[in-house]
């Protein structure tokens, strides 16, 4: 800790537009570092994300030309009443499976990160939800959540559940119960070993020493783990509620947004009306609709994060 | 108006000056005036449920094009589902087939991009015993054929002969309220009912539409404007629709996409579904005891007396961006053909039910008796959104399963009365009008 200050105090921070200046400066080899992911990110990010709002601006159907409409597109969204349940919808899909991932991800990185038979081999095996692609897996969870072919269901049924037990998919409350069971699944293993790379980095003496102040583990944990996992934590989350808000492969495979909307996300719902009903210019718009809470929630990270200096 | 379509509706100056710069090239150049007819033609399909219908074109009738013409056919196919998503991309970027396959309603949602191939459906309407009026409804944007109608997935009735014989049917119920009574006994006996009414694609459109049609009811009048969905028969129908639901089905169908009812048919675990021939196909293939007792028959009829059928229609069109327009429609020209037609069609059994006349007794109708009623059903069939023309609302209607999601809330419970008008205002909005 003393190394690092003296260092600090060593070397003083330059300001930012110093340090922009410098870029600047240097070589043209530094340029074309730096040129090719920023090409890239124009090309595949920048495009897409600018064309993606020009679109929801107009009036374009496929095949058609464009009218431009202004915020038309919006001022229809906003009186379609499918359109408000499907912000509701993914409100909860993503607040709960974050909830439930981040819970989930935090205790089984606990338990990794302890010395036991088999380590590696279980760390390897948590990470298969994430490896195998979204709609190989789903359609896997598709046969477990069909009640005529139900692991669950054929359990319930001998557990003395009328047959042919709950309808997961059928029902609008066990449909978004069950996507969401299904992403955090899903997502655990992201969490999981984001985390547990984070533990490992936390060095050992300073849970010697809480030992030795006597600390229990509860309090090791609260004062030790907890506070310096944080950033790690909170960097995971951000990318978990922007892949979470955004899901489409997972409901789009399982329920396509049934049963009568009840799991219909932005994702879902913008597909549908791009593509089925062929209005580019409203799809664009459902799409967009998600931008403000996705971009709250990443200034509200970012403003964190740089008030912590991590 | 033909020159007009050769070179696309939507021209642009860009586009003249493009094709006026590729002349000024040629002729610079060298460039021989008179174009040589292309190598390869991309023809996009769907991955047919039956692969047998996939192999013949690969096998027989693309090798035999190449032997004629010295045109390749690049067949290509895109998985079950995602073809309309390939269709959009290749009209927006203006490249990437030449003859392109559609379904449902897309010769009136890309109209613009297709070619006028009136003279071909004329020609081959003529030559092949005249087109069934149902195919006009399909393929017939303000006067002009945009698309060749291939054929009709019918989706009928699929049931136990067996399971209904022991309840006391010999045939199956001829109305809506005597398949009601008929699924009250066989539910009773732990054979419920299995019918869609999650968002698929085809088979809960494939029952709710017929039903609610016979019921006299509809979204939207046939002047294309007056949205109709809040009235007396509509209110009949949906009524009807909670009762039949609650007392003879499955609650999961509420959740179901097109391939549950298939597997739910045979593992055994529903005794009628609304399906296409396929249920039967896989049947005969995989588990001979339930084919034995097996039947597919038409729709009930309701109240108005008639019964109907949904319009699940395959057509080709000639892209405007076609590599060369005039050989796209000498190709779709030469596989509309019966030397063509005929093997394509029987590789399927008769899936794709024929919309020519001429084919009306062909063997592969006899060949299966029971497939027969698909052949009938096209008398009755229309496209979702019927009596109203197609339009872009419409398929709006359609994509955000308006009229299916109105049923499934009242089948899940929901008042009749709340469910038809929020569908009311929401086809309105949709429409443009004030709720």
């Amino acid at each position: 800790m003393v190394l690092r200050s003296e260092s600090a105090v060593a070397v003083p921070a330059r300001p930012l537009s110093r340090a922009r200046f410098r870029i600047k400066e240097g070589t043209a080899f530094g340029w074309m570092m730096a040129a090719l992911p920023l090409l890239f990110l124009v090309a595949f990010v920048g495009y897409p994300f600018v064309y993606g709002i020009w679109l929801s601006l107009e009036n374009r159907s496929v095949a058609r030309p464009a009218v431009f409409v202004g915020l038309g597109n919006f001022i229809a969204d906003a009186r379609d009443p499918v359109f408000w349940q499907v912000v509701r919808n993914t409100f909860v899909y993503t607040i709960v499976a974050t909830v439930l991932k981040a819970g989930g991800g935090l205790a089984l990185a606990l338990v990794m990160n302890q010395n036991f038979r088999g380590k590696n081999l279980v760390r390897a095996m948590v990470l298969l939800p994430f490896i195998v692609p979204t709609v190989l897996s789903t359609i896997a969870w598709m046969w477990i959540l069909d009640p005529a072919f139900s692991v669950l269901n054929w359990f319930l049924v001998h557990l003395g559940e009328r047959p042919p037990g709950p309808s997961w998919l059928g029902n609008p409350y066990l449909a978004m119960g069950s996507v969401i069971f299904v992403n955090t699944w899903r997502g655990l293993p992201f969490y999981a070993i984001t985390l547990l790379a984070g533990l490992q980095t936390i060095p050992g003496d300073l849970y010697d020493a809480a030992t030795i102040d006597g600390a229990g583990s509860w309090h090791r944990f609260r004062y030790v783990t907890l506070p310096l996992l944080q950033p790690v934590i909170l960097i995971v989350t951000m990318f978990s509620v922007i892949f979470t808000f955004s899901d489409f492969q997972l409901v789009y495979v399982l329920t396509r947004g049934g049963p009568a909307n009840a799991t219909h996300l932005f994702a879902t719902y913008s597909f549908d009306i791009a593509m089925s009903a062929g209005q580019l210019g409203r799809g664009a718009s459902v799409a967009l609709a998600m931008l403000p809470a996705l971009a709250l929630v990443i200034a509200a990270l970012t403003l964190y994060m740089r008030r912590r200096r991590w | 108006m033909a020159n007009r379509d050769m070179v696309g509706a939507t021209s642009s100056r860009r586009d003249f000056l493009r094709v006026a710069a590729a002349g000024a090239l040629g002729t610079v150049v060298g460039v021989p005036a008179a174009r040589a007819a292309p190598t390869t033609l991309t023809f996009l399909h769907d991955s047919s449920f039956i692969r047998d219908f996939d192999a013949y074109f690969q096998n027989q009738l693309a090798p035999r094009y190449l032997k004629e013409t010295g045109t390749k056919i690049d067949y290509e196919l895109t998985s079950v589902g995602t073809l309309q998503t390939r269709v959009s991309a290749i009209i927006e970027t203006g490249s990437g087939a030449d003859v392109l396959l559609n379904n449902f309603n897309w010769p009136f949602l890309y109209d613009e991009k297709y070619v006028d191939v009136s003279d071909i459906a004329e020609e081959i309407g003529k030559a092949q015993g005249g087109w069934y009026d149902a195919a006009k409804e399909a393929v017939v944007v303000n006067g002009k054929w945009k698309a060749i109608p291939f054929g009709n997935i019918g989706q009928l009735m699929n049931y136990r002969i067996d399971w209904f014989h022991e309840v006391g049917y010999d045939k199956f119920p001829d109305t809506w309220e005597e398949l009601l009574e008929a699924g009250i006994k066989l539910n009773e006996k732990g054979h419920p009912f299995g019918f869609e009414l999650g968002h698929g694609f085809g088979d809960n459109h494939g029952w709710i539409y017929p039903l609610m049609w016979s019921f006299g009811a509809h979204e939207v009048e046939a002047d294309g404007t007056t949205v109709v969905v809040d009235s007396d028969e509509m209110a009949r129908a949906v009524d009807f629709a909670r009762t039949f639901f609650q007392k003879t089905t499955l609650e999961d169908c509420l959740g179901w996409n097109d391939a549950s009812n298939n597997k739910a048919y045979l593992s055994q675990q529903i005794s009628c579904t609304n399906n296409a021939e396929s249920i039967l196909w896989v049947a005969k293939r995989d588990f001979p005891e339930i084919a034995a007792v097996t039947g597919q028959t038409l729709n009930p009829k309701g109240p108005t007396g008639k019964r109907f059928h949904i319009l699940l229609p395959w057509s080709h069109s000639v892209f405007t961006g076609a590599t060369d327009i005039a050989a796209a429609k000498e190709f779709l020209r030469w596989l509309m053909q019966p030397q063509q037609l005929e093997g394509w069609y029987a590789s399927a059994e008769s899936y794709y039910a024929p919309y020519l006349h001429g084919y009306d007794n062909a063997k592969f109708w006899t060949a299966e008796p029971r497939n027969l009623p698909y052949r009938e059903s096209l008398a009755t069939s229309h496209l979702p959104g019927w009596p109203a023309p197609v339009s872009r609302p419409q398929a709006e209607v359609i994509a955000k399963y308006v009229i299916i999601d109105m049923f499934a809330k009242a089948c899940g419970g929901a008042n009749t009365k709340e469910v038809m008008k929020t569908a009311q205002a929401q086809v309105k909005q949709i429409y443009g009008q004030p709720a």
